[in-house]
């Protein structure tokens, strides 16, 4: 093995190494925010169960946008085809059971997909257009959909449907007794740890277990097969695939459509997991958080999982009753991190970012010292808030596809 | 069986309304470097796109060791050992050499160490010295087109095709592809070598077949053919030449640079401490390996980025801190590198693009209106001196051939008599009887008093041009040359900092 080679994966190595020290200090930084401001709830295993529960359906939204987006296809879409997921995970489930209500769930979202695709792959339409024309399509067929199958059923609505049944949750013994009584104690780190290993092995759906098992899927089919190889070589660049005898648009047509097929599982996930019922537009916008996750994650499945996770957090927590607290003693969290981040920006001679995050963070401190709740308006608003102010600090480090959102035309080589 | 023979019997390929290709025939023996020459727009890479499965010929035959074949697509031209590097290299950045490399070609020896090994032996065999595991946006240009060839390797080629390659290299650079090409030949591949740079044609090939208007016209042997003969074959016409005449530099200077220095969004010079005066009637020339700061250098004195240290004069006037557009107005005319994406708007027709830049100043502008008669008028002109070939001034640029986009740019760029011309590669992708025009507009202009910094890849046009050259080399004019005296390899050195690369 040559020295480069050895020199690369020693590189890897202490990249490992510092973002593990990384997530360590995050930690630390939390539970010190915690026992600070007594705010027990920002780790407690309840707050981690909705986090995780809210971040399910972003993760499979914004895998499904990574798929896509590897092939070169922006999926503005993800949106419609989720929402096409929750009319399928509802139908399918009332009348055939959860399994295939969950498959159902994925069919739509990948007939959302085939929509997609045919526009842009075969037909050159802009990827934009094209996704803003699927999620208001999405809605209107949804709608329709719902009023012309549900309105009659028992339990259905013109709008909504509930009654049917659900994929099953388990609880994994000991383990999430011991780690919740380790939670209760409040201990430092400990007790943060223990409240989040609580979180998700308490009434753990399988839908939950699927989300994350398609993580590592993802990763090894895009990064470690031959399949995965050419596939993102059609996002970098399009016109050498096709010198090189591979079926670009193939390869497009077939990412498009598990991209759909992931968000209509997202879609499932809404319908199944975080709800029991199917309301028309249920998604909320979950669609783009995925697709921002996706941007944050720098379009890898470690990052988009970091993502939603923290996407997920402040989603979940703005459903629980009386958060204003928590959202209160989040602040202080905020705060902090970004005057860390302010230091590693105005070192790394990025001064103007640095002072922006820095007079940010400021804002924070001051929000934080200045009162003792924050408003519930405020709290609804957390996770499009986050969202915005995330990709504004992190987007200028980030690296995508490098032919993504560009059309592409067969016989363009040479 | 390592060794090929391939013969292209009476091809022809029409496009709507053009014939690309008619009777084209010629026959690359085994082992053996095959020179294809002829102008821009001769047909040759119509030929090539053919020979490689890219588009389906419309008549003729190709045959390999003697069997008929055809091609549906690129699959098949590599299935039949046909191999092409294409002047734009077709490789995605953020992929690792292995990875560009084995795409496409997974069944031979998969995705992981085996493949990896394989090309280590094959790199190592031919003298190549690429690492897989390297991402291919920190390889330089030189390495990278070695990617290319081996990509090609991997796939088992025999004959390779390799379109303009030494357009984007320094010369230390090409001798060491020929190098790597004559171990080719020698190991049994054959090369089809595409090119419209007669010294190196005669310098490497064994044989040379010369294409003029969609047909090959000719063959010529390379040990005897002399560069006048090629370039008549080529053209049907005399070889121009760059050379200027007698000196016509005054010691007025035009644009004055003293001590600027440009930096990127991290902080990094670009550009570190460039002094360099340009006087009127002196054409100054810019030689460098791209990327070493030639963009910047003609971006500052544009006033397209700023300069944080240093100043720089048009005349008397400090222009460091003025706008392009104020730039402009002092009478600065700019022929960019880019023309398709700075110099003209492709969807817009001449007259449109005419007024581009000059929409403070009459002809093109009146009382702050476009005027559509007066820019019509000019345009007609430019059509006229410089000889661009189009069917009138509503034609919209994208129309035009590239030579004659760059001749309308130059013309345009020359109007309102201009104190100072900024030239980046004023004849890149120009076919020989364009260049000679723009050539001589430059040198016309010179004699009036015109200054010119004059940025090239093309060596010759730097030395024939010039009345002085300076090398920039990381940010920095690192050398001076007359080039009166000086030569091609001399520069090459110099520009790549006096290593043999």
């Amino acid at each position: 093995m040559s020295p480069q080679v050895s020199a690369e994966v020693m590189r890897a190595r202490t990249f490992r190494y510092t973002w593990w020290l990384a997530a360590l200090a995050v930690i630390v930084v939390i539970s010190s925010v915690r026992l600070y401001t007594g705010a027990d709830r920002i780790t407690a295993p309840g707050t981690l169960r909705a986090a995780t529960i809210g971040a399910c359906p972003i993760l499979l939204a914004g895998l499904g946008g990574l798929w896509a987006e590897r092939a070169g296809i922006v999926n503005i879409g993800l949106e419609g085809q989720m929402l096409l997921g929750t009319w399928g995970a509802a139908f399918f489930a009332y009348h055939y059971g959860p399994l295939v209500g969950v498959l159902g769930a994925a069919a739509m979202g990948l007939l959302g997909g085939l929509l997609h695709a045919i526009a842009t792959v075969s037909f050159g339409v802009d990827h934009i257009i094209s996704g803003v024309a699927i999620n208001i399509v999405g809605l209107g067929a949804v709608g329709f959909l719902a009023k012309t199958t549900f309105d009659d059923l028992e339990g259905g609505g013109p709008r909504n449907l509930s009654g049917y049944s659900t994929p099953p949750e388990f609880t994994v013994p000991l383990i999430a007794d011991g780690a919740r009584s380790l939670a209760d104690r409040h201990w430092f780190i400990i007790s943060d740890v223990a409240g989040a290993i609580a979180g998700v092995t308490t009434r753990l759906s399988v839908l939950t277990v699927l989300a994350f098992v398609l993580v590592a899927v993802t990763a090894w089919v895009l990064w470690r097969t031959s399949f995965g190889l050419r596939l993102r070589s059609c996002g970098e660049n399009p016109q050498a695939a096709e010198t090189l005898g591979i079926n670009v648009y193939r390869y497009k047509y077939v990412a498009v459509l598990i991209s759909g097929a992931f968000a209509g599982l997202g879609g499932a996930y809404l319908a199944m997991v975080a709800s029991s019922s199917f309301t028309v537009g249920q998604t909320g916008g979950r669609g783009y958080i995925g697709l921002a996750a996706m941007i944050f994650g720098n379009w890898r499945p470690s990052g988009v999982l970091t993502g939603s996770l923290m996407f997920g957090y402040t989603d979940g927590i703005s459903l629980l009753s009386n958060s204003g607290t928590l959202v209160h003693a989040l602040l202080l969290l905020v705060a902090i991190l970004l005057a860390v981040f302010a230091v590693i920006k105005v070192r790394a001679a990025e001064r103007t970012t640095g002072l922006v995050i820095a007079g940010l963070s400021l804002g924070a401190f001051v929000w934080f010292f200045s009162s003792d709740t924050v408003n519930a308006s405020f709290t609804g608003m957390t996770p499009y808030v986050v969202t915005l102010f995330v990709l504004a600090v992190f987007s200028q480090r980030l690296r995508m596809p490098a032919a993504d959102g560009k059309p592409y035309r067969r016989g363009g080589a040479g | 069986m390592t060794t090929i023979d391939v013969e292209v019997r009476g091809i022809g390929k029409r496009f709507p309304g053009v014939v690309a290709n008619h009777d084209v025939s010629l026959h690359i023996r085994p082992e053996s470097v095959h020179a294809l020459i002829g102008e821009n727009g001769a047909g040759k890479s119509t030929l090539m796109k053919i020979l490689y499965g890219v588009q389906p010929a419309d008549d003729g035959e190709i045959l390999v060791d003697g069997a008929p074949v055809s091609f549906a697509s690129p699959t098949d031209a590599i299935a039949a050992g046909i191999g092409m590097v294409f002047q734009h290299f077709m490789l995605a950045d953020n992929l690792t050499v292995a990875e560009n490399i084995v795409l496409g070609a997974e069944k031979l020896h998969g995705i992981g160490d085996d493949a990896k090994r394989e090309i280590r032996e094959i790199s190592d065999r031919f003298g190549f010295g690429l690492d897989p595991d390297t991402l291919v946006e920190r390889l330089g240009v030189a390495v990278r087109q070695r990617v290319e060839i081996l990509k090609v390797l991997y796939r088992g080629a025999r004959l390779i095709i390799l379109d303009e390659p030494t357009a984007v290299l320094v010369p230390q650079e090409v001798d060491a592809l020929f190098a790597n090409l004559r171990e080719l030949v020698t190991q049994g591949r054959s090369v089809l070598f595409i090119s419209h740079k007669l010294d190196e044609v005669r310098q490497i090939a064994d044989d040379i077949s010369v294409m003029r208007r969609g047909t090959t016209v000719g063959t010529a042997d390379p040990k005897t053919a002399t560069k006048r003969e090629l370039a008549e074959l080529m053209v049907g016409a005399e070889l121009p030449s760059p050379a200027t005449s007698e000196s016509t530099v005054t010691d007025r200077p035009v644009l004055r640079l003293d001590g600027v220095s440009v930096a990127d969004d991290t902080g990094r010079d670009l550009l570190h401490d460039i002094s360099l005066t340009v006087h009127a009637g002196e054409v100054v020339g810019i030689a460098g390996v791209e990327g070493n700061g030639q963009s910047e250098l003609v971006e500052v004195v544009m006033g397209m980025v700023r300069a944080h240290a240093g100043s720089i004069h048009l005349g008397e006037d400090d222009i460091t801190r003025l706008s392009t557009r104020a730039v402009r107005d002092l009478g600065v005319g700019f022929v960019p590198e880019d023309r398709h994406r700075h110099g003209l708007v492709l969807d817009y027709p001449l007259w449109e693009n005419r007024v581009l830049g000059h929409q403070t100043s009459a002809p093109a502008v009146r009382r702050g209106l476009v005027s559509r008669k007066g820019a019509r008028a000019d345009a007609q002109r430019i059509i006229d001196e410089f000889d661009v070939r189009t069917p009138g001034v509503e034609t919209s640029a994208r129309a035009l051939s590239g030579g004659n986009q760059q001749k309308f740019i130059v013309g345009r760029e020359m109007s309102g008599s201009p104190r100072l011309l900024i030239a980046s590669h004023p004849t890149r992708g120009v076919d020989v009887g364009a260049q000679a025009a723009i050539w001589d507009h430059i040198r016309a202009a010179r004699r009036e008093g015109l200054g010119v910094l004059l940025v090239s890849a093309d060596l010759d046009e730097l030395i024939g041009l010039s009345d002085r050259l300076e090398v920039i080399l990381r940010g920095r004019l690192t050398a001076q040359f007359d080039p009166s005296s000086v030569t091609a390899s001399d520069l090459g050195e110099a520009m790549t900092g006096g290593e043999a690369a």
